[in-house]
């Protein structure tokens, strides 16, 4: 379980990053949570390792005028315990807690669990519920991208080889609102079975808003579209949660796989759902 | 004489003295096998079959052979002088199979050795492996027990008439008219998946080469250095003056160490033959595809009993998963033969009749695994216990009160011929009933509205240390029942405790120390225990069947005791008193009341240096070397309790309690043996709800990670509850009971049995582990079916 031989390069700007891309068969590497098994398996044998780990442009949270902007090598540790995540996106610091163990956590970054696209890990999940964009630098300069847009299918999204994801930018949410998360995993930290993000807001004691998430049900992290509309202008309370449940589930088809049979996967979409969605109504009451 | 109070020697056994290991090993101080670096060491990597079971027509081995860094590349012609790898045994109906250490013509596992890659590193070597091309013909292959036990089902070895390679019936009394009469009758299927051992430290082999001696020495992480060294010595033909064995700290075995693997063979053969070290280490991959695995079994059991709940007979049919080849030393029938030998239990059952066969298939050889059989049989077996209550209405514990061999019953032959001598069979069930507040429990258990509650109790027995009467697999050519040791104080008056076992976790440093320290009258950390090379003693197997601190605990009292008398002998001789006069304890050697006193360092100069004091006949050399034999075993028994609570919309299943009442005769070191418990019981937690090797409809392996092969993490183990029962002592010259494998025996079935109570609202059994939340769905669902139809 050796990689197979490759070349080293340490960017320390963004420019050297874009220009060390450009090349045969290079890959980035941040944290390596996924990419070094990877490698070490013989899945992944790249030509050239581009480790953007010193580059100081990509580890800064900071607050823009229209919500926060999460700098690409932040790891999983700095966004579940940073204050101004906590105090705009607490959901972010609930999810992170489901996030492998501590020691990946220390060390997995946004960006890479992103580009990694696993459908059910946490990050593409509150990318969506949070209306997320990824900021993506390639030669031809910088651009923004919605999660739709992004993730194609399972561990595919829609980045170039030879373009590196800056950061990731996520709007203030609306007012009274609350979020929650919640998965299924066989143990603490392995990856979700299902895994639903929900977040609610709350005007004149109706639903004015409600996106609800879910992972681990379809190629990629989806919503769930025909849920929130049924939700949308309906009193805000757990009945009509409980009457709209089972529209979460409509139009998936998740796969069977050694561990889960896809019946037991959408039985669990409905309580999930029921349970993230009726924590983000009390939050968004409180 | 003046009265004074009789002197009483300090004492070590019994009490929970802080593991002398430990400093080391926490530390970081430790050295494992693949610490070891030595000058022009090369490094081997294998290509391993990607089959299950093939032809192989061509393998290419042009460009790794030129890869810069290769030293050479080796398949089966390469090892023609080496014998195949066989297992003997005198059981009737077995029929040996023969594995050759690289795989030649065909492969019969996915994960199976087939060329050996040795490199200037292990990069290089792997680099030459991606090089390697080989050609494989597939061929149709039953890939579960079930399909290869079909007489018609194609032969996984053409040297075979069938995939049966052994097969055994055991009878008592008349079991099919016994069953025909008795009032009630429970009958099930209940099975087991296969595990694998998940040791923190995979196998490892370093080949030393002493060109100075010619002499070659194994450093091998595992726990059988006798056997291997007898064995390597006799396939290559060297013996113990050219070729030693020697484990340093290994890092677990729970079994998986415990075989022969090709893979040491080739390290040592290919040492001799270029006379250069060769390293060995496996990753974790290839440490989940290609060592011994555990288990893999199907049982079809029924047992009868009366109005009063009183066992009358018992009848399994044991089919065993053995994979490609019968392992060495302890064959296919180690695992599925012990399920028979165990299955009637702790009870009285006068009807016994049984019927296993080990079967070939497809997938690496099942080996010893803590509790070996066991597992399998007390699920069994504890299912229909718990099925026979809910027939008459009894609780858990009443129907086992009924049925388990009392006191004034023991010793007890039971139906496969096992005898139990006295254990705390009734002692055990009692303080685990005591302990967990059944009544509490069953309000909570009747309400369901937020989670389904259940209860399950599992008693059982074993049989441990043991001696060269019984075979620790049947029919065995090889002597398990026997340890030596020899004990010294030399010259400087240092002690050291010299034994053939092989610590890789049981913290025998300690425990044999506190033994001799204790008996000798000494502290135990004068005592520097030496175990695990095969250069320093006689004959040894290694530490396995839960045997070291009775075999080795008993011939350490045996030892020190002789010694002692020897120590004695001198210091009356120096003092002018009677041997029986003279008493020793912290190191000194005295007179009780009087100013006659010397230390240890001080006879030993007497002794061995001064010329002048004594006269040369008492000046005696203080070493001794004993060998015990128990020549039979001794009963080791149990009850474990689990409760869990099941999410009733997400199934997660919940172990809350685990409780453990056990009887393993005189504690050693109570903080050794409430380690040996939990690390057991979290082996049968995994065994229970997460562990499962799985293999698709062609035998490829879809588990070979620690991300899809689950072992529980501190997370999935709540804190265990241990209590120790000391009924009576066994008689042996400890006291001692083994212990080492108990909590993996009782926990499956334990909880099980509470999965089955939380859903006894339902109407389902768990009768197959490991359950999980997405296998209940499918119960559920199945069950709601039956239901619908039946309502039609």
């Amino acid at each position: 379980m050796k990689p197979a031989s490759f070349e080293y390069v340490r960017p320390e700007t963004l420019n050297d990053a874009v220009r060390a891309l450009d090349h045969d068969d290079a890959k980035i590497i941040a944290g390596g949570q996924s990419l070094v098994p990877m490698m070490n398996f013989r899945l992944v044998q790249p030509e050239r390792l581009v480790d953007i780990n010193r580059i100081e442009a990509l580890t800064p949270i900071v607050q823009t005028d229209s919500g926060v902007r999460v700098g690409a090598l932040t790891r999983h540790v700095e966004a579940e315990c940073h204050p101004l995540l906590k105090e705009h996106f607490p959901i972010i610091s609930e999810a992170m807690a489901c996030v492998a163990h501590v020691a990946i956590r220390n060390r997995g970054t946004i960006a890479g669990s992103l580009c990694h696209a696993d459908p059910s890990a946490e990050w593409p999940l509150l990318l969506i519920v949070l209306n997320g964009e990824i900021e993506i630098l390639g030669g031809a300069g910088s651009r923004m991208v919605t999660p739709n847009e992004f993730f194609l299918a399972p561990l595919m999204t829609e980045i170039a080889e030879t373009e590196l994801v800056t950061g990731v930018h996520f709007p203030l949410p609306p007012f009274s609102c609350g979020m929650a998360f919640e998965e299924v995993s066989w143990r603490a930290g392995d990856f979700a079975v299902v895994a639903a993000a929900a977040l609610v807001s709350i005007k004149r004691d109706r639903f004015a808003e409600v996106r609800l998430a879910l992972g681990g049900v379809f190629d990629t992290p989806v919503r769930a579209t025909a849920l929130e509309e049924g939700l949308v202008g309906q009193s805000a309370n757990l009945d009509e949660i409980e009457a709209v449940v089972s529209l979460a589930a409509k139009d998936l088809e998740p796969n069977d796989d050694p561990h889960a049979s896809a019946g037991y996967r959408l039985s669990l979409v409905p309580v999930l759902a029921r349970r993230v969605l009726a924590r983000a109504l009390e939050r968004a009451a409180s | 004489m003046t009265d004074t109070l009789p002197y009483i020697r300090p004492k070590y056994i019994g009490q929970s003295i802080q593991r002398l290991e430990d400093s080391r090993l926490l530390t970081g101080r430790g050295r494992y096998t693949a610490d070891r670096k030595v000058p022009r060491m090369a490094h081997l990597a294998f290509v391993r079959s990607d089959q299950a079971y093939a032809r192989i027509c061509n393998i290419d081995t042009e460009e790794a052979k030129v890869l810069t860094g290769v030293i050479g590349v080796f398949t089966a012609s390469d090892f023609a002088h080496i014998p195949d790898i066989t297992a003997p045994s005198k059981m009737l109906n077995y029929h040996a199979t023969f594995c050759p250490v690289l795989a030649r013509d065909f492969v019969r596992y996915v994960g199976e050795p087939v060329v050996a890659i040795l490199a200037v590193n292990r990069y290089v070597a792997e680099d030459a492996a991606a090089l390697i091309e080989v050609d494989y013909d597939p061929r149709d292959v039953a890939v579960t027990a079930r399909a290869a036990s079909d007489p018609t089902a194609p032969r996984l070895h053409d040297s075979l008439e069938s995939n049966t390679v052994c097969s055994r019936q055991f009878l008592a009394g008349d079991c099919a008219t016994a069953i025909d009469a008795a009032a009630h009758v429970v009958s099930g299927q209940f099975s087991m998946t296969r595990k694998t051992s998940v040791s923190i430290e995979p196998r490892a082999y370093v080949a030393e080469y002493e060109s100075d001696k010619d002499m070659l020495t194994l450093h091998s992480a595992t726990n059988i250095p006798g056997i291997v060294r007898d064995e390597i010595g006799r396939l290559l033909g060297l013996r113990g003056n050219k070729f030693r064995v020697v484990t340093a700290d290994v890092g677990g075995s729970f079994g998986g160490k415990g075989s022969l693997y090709p893979e040491e063979v080739i390290v040592c053969d290919l040492a001799w033959r270029l006379e250069r070290s060769v390293k060995y280490v496996s990753d974790r991959m290839e440490d989940i595809i290609a060592s011994s695995q555990a288990f893999g079994e199907e049982v079809e059991a029924t047992l009868a009993f009366d109005e009063n709940g009183h066992f009358i007979a018992l009848k399994a049919d044991i089919l065993g998963d053995i994979g490609a080849y019968s392992i060495y030393p302890w064959t296919a029938a180690l695992e599925p033969v012990q399920v028979a030998s165990f299955m009637p239990g702790p009870y009285r059952i006068p009807h016994y009749s049984a019927t296993v066969r080990g079967v070939c298939t497809p997938k690496p050889p099942t080996g010893p695994y803590r509790g070996v059989g066991r597992p399998m049989a007390v699920l069994a077996l504890e299912r229909l216990v718990d099925k026979a209550a809910s027939t008459l209405g009894l609780s858990p514990t009443d129907i086992r009160r009924r049925n388990l061999i009392k006191a004034d019953e023991f010793p007890h032959r039971i139906g496969s011929g096992i005898i139990w001598n006295r254990s705390g069979f009734h002692e055990c069930l009692t303080a685990a009933e005591d302990a967990v507040a059944l009544t509490a429990l069953q309000a909570e258990r009747a309400d369901r509205t937020e989670k389904w509650v259940g209860i399950g109790f599992a008693s059982y027995a074993e049989l441990t240390g043991i001696g060269s009467r019984i075979a620790v697999a049947p029919g065995m050519p090889m002597n398990t029942g026997a340890e030596t040791a020899t004990i010294r104080i030399d010259a400087t008056g240092a002690i050291s405790a010299v034994f053939a076992i092989s610590s890789h976790g049981q913290s025998l440093e300690t425990t044999l120390a506190q033994i001799v320290a204790e008996e000798l009258g000494v502290l135990p950390e004068d005592v520097n225990v030496i175990q695990g090379d095969t250069s320093l003693t006689p004959h040894g197997t290694g530490t396995y069947a839960s045997r070291s601190a009775v075999i080795g605990g008993g011939v350490a009292v045996n030892a020190t005791r002789a010694l002692l008398v020897k120590v004695k002998r001198v210091a009356a001789t120096l003092f002018g008193v009677k041997p029986s006069d003279i008493q020793t304890g912290n190191g000194n050697i005295f007179v009780p009341n009087t100013n006659y006193s010397i230390d240890f360092p001080e006879i030993a100069r007497v002794v061995y240096s001064d010329m002048s004091t004594l006269p040369q006949e008492a000046r005696v050399t203080l070493e001794v070397q004993e060998t015990y034999d128990p020549i039979f075993g001794t009963t080791t028994s149990a009850t474990h309790v689990a409760i869990v609570e099941i999410d009733p919309e997400t199934l997660y299943i919940k172990l809350r309690r685990l409780f453990v009442a056990e009887d393993c005769g005189r504690l050693i070191n109570p903080l050794v043996v409430d380690g040996q418990v939990h690390g057991g019981v979290a082996q049968g937690i995994g065994a229970a709800l997460l562990e499962d090797l799985k293999f698709d409809d062609a035998g490829q392996p879809i588990t070979a990670t620690l991300a899809d092969y689950r072992v529980p993490t501190s997370a999935e183990v709540p804190d265990l509850e241990v209590v120790h029962i000391e009924a009576e002592l066994p008689d042996n010259p400890g006291g001692f009971r083994g212990m080492g494998e108990g909590g993996t025996i009782g926990a499956p079935a334990a909880i099980a049995n509470a999965v089955t109570d939380a859903l006894s609202h339902l109407g389902i059994e768990v009768n197959a582990l490991p359950i999980t939340p997405s296998k209940l769905h499918a119960l559920i669902a199945l069950r709601q079916d039956e239901i619908d139809r039946s309502n039609e």
